[in-house]
């Protein structure tokens, strides 16, 4: 019966249930909304980075550490073989790709600049840079002498795709080699700086302008990227067994301000957990407090009768529950058409710095609908707390004289 | 109720003894007696009225008997154990066990039916579920509200509601009952009709009951008369009022 008296209790003052029911849910809505906008967010990030440096990486140590002089890094045919042997025997993997990377000059008859140089392979499971080329054509399949430019290093130079250009560097034994290509297309990129930079080339013609048939590192994409972890220590396993002298790193290492983003989306997150905890518990706090005082009578009426305080104390607990678990059901609810709505819509916005509009999307998940419903819940209960202890202590006579 | 013709072989045995009881009030710096030295007995089967105006200790006395509130000076006994010497739990114990209360302005709960107010006293002496619908199902009937059990308060008259209150009191099987203006918001047929009932079920059960009005209807029903004035009580002598079908028509 203290079940049922709790629950018709929580309907007891219909208007009143309904103010403290519409506070809880806004709260809900607020808190799954700035959820889920951090979680598409860091998911966002995640495979944004992971597209351009793959799930794990496999290549020599020095070159991760940065400690490697010349050439001493580059990974022979044979070993990059056995590397994708080995890690198409592990699951996960939807696809292994390899890079090979320079630094040079680039120039025209108007004038010349340096080059971040990045030998790919093109149309790649793993690193797909077909959506981020905003004019001309990506990289073809079996294209060689192409390159598709920064659209600020474009600027840069005045090409435009279809125009040519020539690269300049250092061979891998010191000695000097130039080439023309052809430029393809042009991309954006999320930096600036590096947009003035960066070149993608066919890697086939990076090796035969660096004189090498190695290659730097090798890059493996997963089907889960949170299964780099576990992906990447059990090829590390194989490696070491099959006596290949080199290292994997996961994105998440390779990318060392994920984590700074992430803790700057944690911050945010649970400022606005803690803001609608506090709304929450106050105007529940208020609520209560009115509707538990009219009841003092009542309550007087149930300790004449020998009701323990302890009883009162947890029925009126219970009130604070119900309405809680009502609230953030109404809300996980409410929430789900709400961001399943938002995201049909297909808001778009485009980033600083960015040339496409992104779509701006709110992910709905387990996470997302089960950290406000804690907060929704930790709130009510706290803020129903006081007043259930006061309404539990008052004299028995006074409670029986208020009105 | 098991009990509902059981003869009461207990009569005239003391129950409930006030002795010298004192309540006083704190007003402005000054003491207000609501209570002096009071000495009370009640025993087995007594039908205790007591009355006198407004403000003249009648709730106070009540409320110290009942074991609701505690006494500035004295005590009251309860079967041979003193009040004073109980803790907060075991005064709730005292009255879940033995007091059955009846207020004026009824005191139901009203989120609960009708049979739910009534069985509430038994949730807190973790009965069966059969045994409680069993209790409650007989009380409803004795006070003839057995088709109204689903009803909540608000869906009551308060002729009804008083019933209710008066089953809520008597389900425990209480040897105390306590009646404070029990037909204050009453009419007056329905006024005798509950008073009706309070002196059949203390034949029945022989219930102690101790009723504190200012209706002078009410004094026709007891066996012993009580004046209150001024915080002091005055023995008003028994009246020879057994026969409840002589009373006005319920």
């Amino acid at each position: 019966m203290q079940v049922k008296s709790a629950l018709r209790n929580v309907f007891r003052n219909r208007r009143r249930t309904a103010f403290s029911l519409a506070v809880i849910v806004i709260g809900f809505l607020v808190l799954v909304s700035v959820l889920g906008f951090v979680q598409e967010a860091l998911q966002s990030t995640k495979e944004s980075l992971a597209s351009e440096s793959g799930a794990v990486q496999v290549a020599s140590e020095g070159l991760f550490e940065n400690t490697s002089s010349d050439y001493d890094y580059l990974i022979s045919p044979e070993t990059l073989d056995r590397v994708i042997l080995e890690a198409s025997t592990l699951d996960g993997v939807i696809g292994v790709s390899w890079q090979l990377n320079f630094a040079g000059l680039v120039g025209n008859e108007e004038g010349s600049t340096l080059i971040i140089g990045q030998g790919v392979v093109p149309c790649s499971d793993v690193q797909d840079y077909e959506c981020i080329v905003i004019a001309g054509d990506p990289l073809e399949e079996m294209s060689d002498r192409q390159v598709v430019l920064g659209s600020a290093l474009a600027r840069k130079l005045g090409v435009v795709p279809g125009d040519r250009i020539n690269i300049a560097t250092g061979t891998v034994s010191g000695n000097f080699n130039a080439a023309t290509v052809d430029v393809s297309g042009e991309m954006t990129y999320a930096f600036e700086d590096l947009e003035s930079q960066l070149g993608l080339f066919p890697i086939s013609f990076v090796q035969r302008l660096l004189k090498t048939d190695g290659v730097e590192r090798i890059l493996i994409g997963l089907e889960d990227l949170d299964d780099s972890d576990a992906f990447a220590a059990a090829l590390q396993a194989r490696l070491d067994a099959a006596g290949i002298p080199l290292v994997t790193r996961t994105w998440e290492e390779l990318n060392a301000s994920y984590e700074s983003i992430r803790s700057f989306y944690a911050a945010f997150s649970g400022l606005a957990m803690i803001g609608i905890a506090v709304l929450v518990f106050f105007s529940v706090l208020e609520v209560l407090t009115i509707s538990f005082l009219e009841r003092s009578r009542e309550i007087g009426t149930l300790r004449a009768f020998g009701t323990q305080r302890g009883r009162i104390f947890r029925s009126f607990l219970l009130e604070g529950a119900f309405l809680g678990v009502i609230g953030a059901v109404l809300g996980a609810i409410l929430s789900a058409i709400l961001l399943l709505s938002f995201n049909a819509i297909g808001f778009t916005w485009t980033p600083p710095g960015a040339a496409i509009p992104q779509a701006i999307q709110l992910r709905l998940g387990t996470q997302v609908i089960l950290m406000p419903i804690v907060t929704v819940l930790v709130s009510t209960l706290l803020s129903s707390t006081f007043p259930s202890w006061r309404n539990s202590r008052i004299q028995i006579v006074d409670a029986l004289r208020s009105i | 109720m098991g009990t509902i013709s059981q003869f009461c072989h207990e009569q005239g045995r003391s129950f409930l003894e006030a002795q010298r009881l004192t309540k006083t009030y704190q007003v402005g710096g000054s003491t207000v007696y609501a209570l002096r030295d009071v000495d009370f007995t009640a025993a087995q089967g007594d039908f205790v009225v007591i009355n006198g105006p407004s403000g003249s200790g009648k709730t106070t006395f009540l409320n110290l008997i009942s074991a609701i509130d505690r006494p500035t000076e004295g005590e009251v006994v309860v079967e041979g154990v003193s009040t004073n010497t109980l803790n907060e739990k075991q005064l709730a114990q005292l009255r879940k066990e033995k007091i059955g209360l009846i207020f004026q302005t009824f005191n139901l709960i009203p989120v609960l039916s009708a049979a739910e107010n009534a069985e509430y006293p038994l949730l807190l002496q973790k009965l069966s579920k059969s045994e409680r619908a069993k209790r409650v199902d007989a009380i409803l009937g004795e006070v003839g509200l057995r088709d109204l059990a689903r009803r909540r308060p608000n869906e009551l008259s308060g002729g009804q509601r008083q019933r209710i209150a008066i089953a809520r009191a008597l389900i425990t099987q209480p040897k105390l009952v306590l009646a404070d203006e029990p037909t204050a918001n009453l009419d007056s047929e329905t006024g005798a009709q509950v008073m009706n009932l309070m002196r059949t079920l203390n034949e029945e059960h022989c219930v102690v009951f101790i009723v504190v009005t200012h209706d002078p209807a009410v004094t026709q029903y007891a066996r012993r008369q009580i004046r209150i004035h001024d915080g002091c009580l005055q023995e008003g002598g028994a009246h020879d009022v057994v026969d409840t079908a002589s009373q006005p028509a319920a």
